[in-house]
């Protein structure tokens, strides 16, 4: 059995670990020694919940270190080779594929103590460590009129530093872009513990950095790019029968001309997960809801997109409802940022997909994914930045009743739904090592050797996050 | 959250348990919502890797010794409750770990000593009220004192207030509209006896009649929240044999604590032979603030008279109202309802204040910090007054606020409307 397949089963002899002090740990005893112990975590106790990200798997680290300066970072990274210890890096672990969850005893280096944010408004820059809260970035630029755009679903508790290991989107990433888009420098530890300053010129190695899920390098602060906020955003939700409709009515709206600020869906169980919780008066019984924010600095320009995405709405057999206000309109994106952990009201675990296919394609794939998914038996759900092309395909599963092995097999299914029809992996959640298995599929041998070689070119020891993207090479 | 928590050997308090641990999808949407997490940045001391830390120990792969300062750091806000997307009953489940944990620490004789003192004198006003005068005189002498007796000397008002009996029956004024019990609350009645004179004559004035149920004693949270489930039990007993639910349109608390302590019994008996009884009673448990709200709505209220110059409130969220309860519109719409008066929001609105039931004097470095925080974001909304629903934030907010050097006045929301009343403010 695979690592993932082992991961999404409950139990394994290994998830029962003894309490122990960390007296007999060297590497912490080194770590204090250079640290102090208030920021090195080696009691069973501390450990323990490092072992994790959103997804609840992975191994339990031999120490924790939560620096608060770069040079932290450094003294870590040096200390852990010397130990031939690997390093991983984490944030608010929020995150969906595994990315931040060790899969070996490892160093966990966590980013949240390290939170210092300056804006420079003449510049339109923010200089954010990795720990900044995504949110906390735009809030201390609005002040100055400006805004951070990338904005994850997870946005209130996710980081800098996470959001750029994943090269996180979001709802505004139709129009605005994601993470990426929005790095002017970066400076990051390699594996040797060097540190280095990266801009987007010569080389793009920053833009390698960025969605490396910590394999190539610790990014220890950022320069980010701010913009000013458009004057003018109208909102619009629109539910459907069923989810494909949605999906022709994205298609139709954007051939049209539309070009939304954020074009989000959720089919009718997460609408349901979510009216349990929230009690907005969602349509229950809709197969699907589209959720549009038209935005831009011309009133006529913003109201006529939202007219388009209406009449395509409508078109496809769609109910139509315009935000009445903005508190409307808050409350219709609170109910799309909290489908995701809302699930867990229908089942204790889930499998989460991350593909991205291209529009043109988007009323089929939904649909096959939604056919895959009846015939498994399985509840599956389905959400995400349908203007990109995003979906998020869950399947609910509970652990105790039902079989990881078969729930690998239909997330395989769906990912090589996506592939089949020109489309990608990941949009923003990163692969992890929930879809390490499919990279097979997805990348031919020549280009995984070039990904091999530029991980063996920045980290030829492996000691970066191991076990994640990239499968074992065959050969290794 | 997977677990393998053995139900069966846990018996009810098991399940309630092992339920919230199953809700939790360990999303983190809980970690900007915690105050520990706020102040301290590790993932043990948020709602998440407590969760975890209590399931390890329910398991049987963890030490209770070595989970526990984690745990003990809680300050039982249920803000992540707030947050959490997933609808994880975290205030039952920290509620439950500590009645079945405490059983099993080993706790220094001076630790026990004041866990003792404090779950003895806080049901009991007259006691409390004879431990407050000692301390009262106590006060200059803090510095020489050690760290766990300057906490609770800190928090003591310069005076302590006579204590003020409520009467049995409080009759309507006017035309009787409804009928009442009144829980008069335990702390509270030693250090501001004034919180309860108020709610009378609030209450009475809107013809409502307010009986005292004689038999009644502390809600019993105190006990709860600190693990003393025994003492808890008894307590919560007497009190459902005091207040019969079929005598009274309501049973009203005044003070946020001991309102969600009422709403909770459902929870202590789960499995035990006064669920149902629990249930009956839990379901007319209503805070004074929702209550006359409610009144307001549906029959009106006598009209407040105009306030003498327009008065800027800030309005602190108790987090036993806000999140346990989930009261948050009806104390606002309570004070807007005079004329004159304005609400302001303040920063981290959602942020404990650190009082927290016992917090104060079981954590006063932690109760400290978030103290002086809320004060001083209280005080950037420059207020010509604040008003809270609760004797503990009351204390702990008005202490902060001297400390920083502000004599604005701190009062309960039924002193505002009182005052409001007679024409004071």
């Amino acid at each position: 059995m695979t690592v993932e397949k082992l991961a999404l089963t409950t139990t394994s002899p290994a998830r029962k670990p003894r309490s122990e002090g960390g007296g007999d740990n060297a590497l912490a005893a080194e770590l204090t020694r250079l640290l102090g112990p208030k920021k090195v975590l080696s009691n069973l106790s501390e450990r323990l919940s490092y072992r994790f990200d959103a997804i609840q798997f992975g191994v339990t680290p031999l120490c924790v270190v939560l620096p608060e300066s770069t040079e932290d970072v450094i003294a870590t990274v040096k200390a852990a080779r010397r130990a031939g210890v690997s390093i991983v890096g984490r944030g608010a672990a929020s995150g969906l594929s595994g990315g931040a969850a060790p899969m070996q005893p490892a160093v966990v280096i966590s980013f949240t103590r390290m939170t210092r944010l300056e804006i420079f408004p003449e510049q339109r820059e923010a200089v954010a460590q990795p720990g900044v809260i995504t949110l906390a970035v735009t809030e201390a630029a609005r002040p100055h009129g400006l805004i951070y755009p990338p904005d994850p679903a997870s946005f209130r508790t996710s980081t800098i530093g996470g959001n750029l290991g994943e090269n996180a989107g979001g709802p505004l990433c139709f129009k605005y872009g994601v993470t990426g888009d929005y790095v002017n420098a970066l400076d990051f530890v390699d594996a040797e513990g060097e540190l280095h300053t990266l801009t987007r010129d010569a080389y793009d190695l920053a833009g390698l950095l960025i969605g490396s899920e910590g394999t190539l390098g610790l990014i220890t602060e950022a320069t980010l790019r701010l913009t000013p906020p458009p004057k003018f955003t109208r909102t619009l939700m629109a539910h459907f029968a069923e989810v494909g409709q949605a999906a022709e009515a994205v298609s139709a709206a954007i051939a049209a001309g539309a070009v939304p600020g954020k074009l989000e869906f959720m089919d009718g169980a997460c609408t349901n997960a979510v009216e349990d919780y929230l009690h907005l008066g969602l349509p229950r019984d809709a197969g699907a809801v589209l959720l549009v924010d038209t935005d831009g600095d011309d009133l006529d320009t913003v109201e006529e997109e939202r007219a388009l995405v209406e009449a395509a709405c409508l078109e496809a057999g769609g109910v139509v409802r315009r935000a009445a206000d903005e508190a409307e309109a808050a409350a219709l994106w609170q109910a799309r940022r909290s489908v995701s952990p809302a699930l867990g009201r229908i089942r204790p675990q889930r499998m989460n997909e991350d593909i991205v296919v291209p529009r043109s394609v988007l009323p089929e794939v939904v649909r096959q994914i939604r056919a895959l998914g009846d015939a498994s038996g399985f509840h599956l759900v389905q959400f995400g930045h349908i203007g990109d092309g995003n979906l998020h395909p869950n399947i609910l599963f509970d652990p105790r009743t039902e079989s990881a092995e078969a729930v690998h097999h239909l997330a395989h299914q769906i990912a090589l739904v996506a592939l089949r029809h020109g489309g990608v992996l990941s949009g923003e959640h990163g692969i992890g090592t929930m879809k390490r298995d499919f990279m097979r599929d997805a990348v031919d041998a020549e280009t995984m050797t070039a990904l091999h070689n530029v991980k063996r070119a920045l980290d030829p020891s492996g000691a970066l996050n191991p076990g994640k993207i990239l499968p074992e090479e065959p050969h290794a | 959250m997977n677990n393998e928590i053995p139900v069966q050997a846990l018996g009810p308090q098991g399940e309630v348990m092992a339920h919230a641990v199953d809700a939790c999808v360990h999303c983190g949407f809980c970690l900007p919502a915690c105050p520990t997490y706020a102040l301290l940045g590790d993932e043990m001391d948020s709602p998440r890797g407590r969760i975890v830390l209590m399931k390890e120990v329910l398991e049987g792969g963890l030490d209770l010794l070595d989970a526990a300062p984690h745990l003990d750091r809680c300050l039982g806000c249920q803000a992540c409750v707030t947050a959490c997307p997933s609808g994880v009953p975290y205030g039952e489940l920290i509620t439950s770990f500590r009645g079945w944990s405490e059983p099993q620490r080993q706790r220094s004789p001076l630790d026990r000593a004041k866990r003792y003192a404090i779950l003895k004198a806080l049901p009991a006003p007259k006691l409390f009220s004879v431990a407050a005068r000692v301390g009262q005189y106590a006060k200059p002498l803090a510095p020489a004192l050690p760290a766990a007796l300057r906490g609770p000397l800190d928090l003591l008002p310069e005076h302590v207030p006579a204590m003020q009996p409520s009467p049995e029956v409080t009759p309507a004024r006017g035309q009787r509209r409804g009928r009442v019990a009144f829980l008069t609350g335990c702390a509270q009645q030693a250090l501001a006896p004034n919180f309860n004179a108020a709610t009378l004559r609030v209450l009475a004035r809107n013809g409502i009649e307010v009986v005292v149920p004689q038999g009644q004693g502390c809600c019993g949270a105190a006990a709860l929240h600190t693990g003393a489930r025994g003492e808890a039990l008894r307590l919560v007993r007497a009190n459902l044999d005091a207040f019969n639910p079929d005598d009274y349109d309501a049973i009203l608390s005044n003070a946020a604590g001991c309102g969600a302590g009422l709403k909770e019994y459902p929870v202590i008996l789960h499995g035990l032979h006064d669920e149902k009884k629990a249930k009956a009673f839990a379901a007319k448990v209503q805070d004074i603030s929702e209550y006359l709200a409610t009144l307001a709505r549906e029959e009106g209220l006598e009209p407040f008279l105009p306030t003498s110059r327009p008065l800027k409130i800030a309005y602190h969220d108790a987090c036993h109202l806000a999140h346990a309860q989930g009261v948050r519109a009806a104390p606002r719409e309570l004070l807007r309802m005079i004329p004159g008066v304005s609400i302001v929001e303040i920063p981290e609105g959602d942020l404990c204040c650190g009082s927290a039931g016992t917090y104060n004097l079981e954590q006063p470095e932690l109760a400290g910090q978030l103290g002086a925080r809320k004060a001083g974001h209280i005080l950037s909304t420059t207020p010509d007054l604040i008003a809270s629903g609760n004797i503990g934030c009351h204390t702990q907010i008005q202490s902060h606020v001297r400390r920083q050097g502000s004599a604005v006045p701190v009062m309960h929301t039924v002193e505002v409307l009182d005052l409001a009343y007679r024409g004071e403010l």
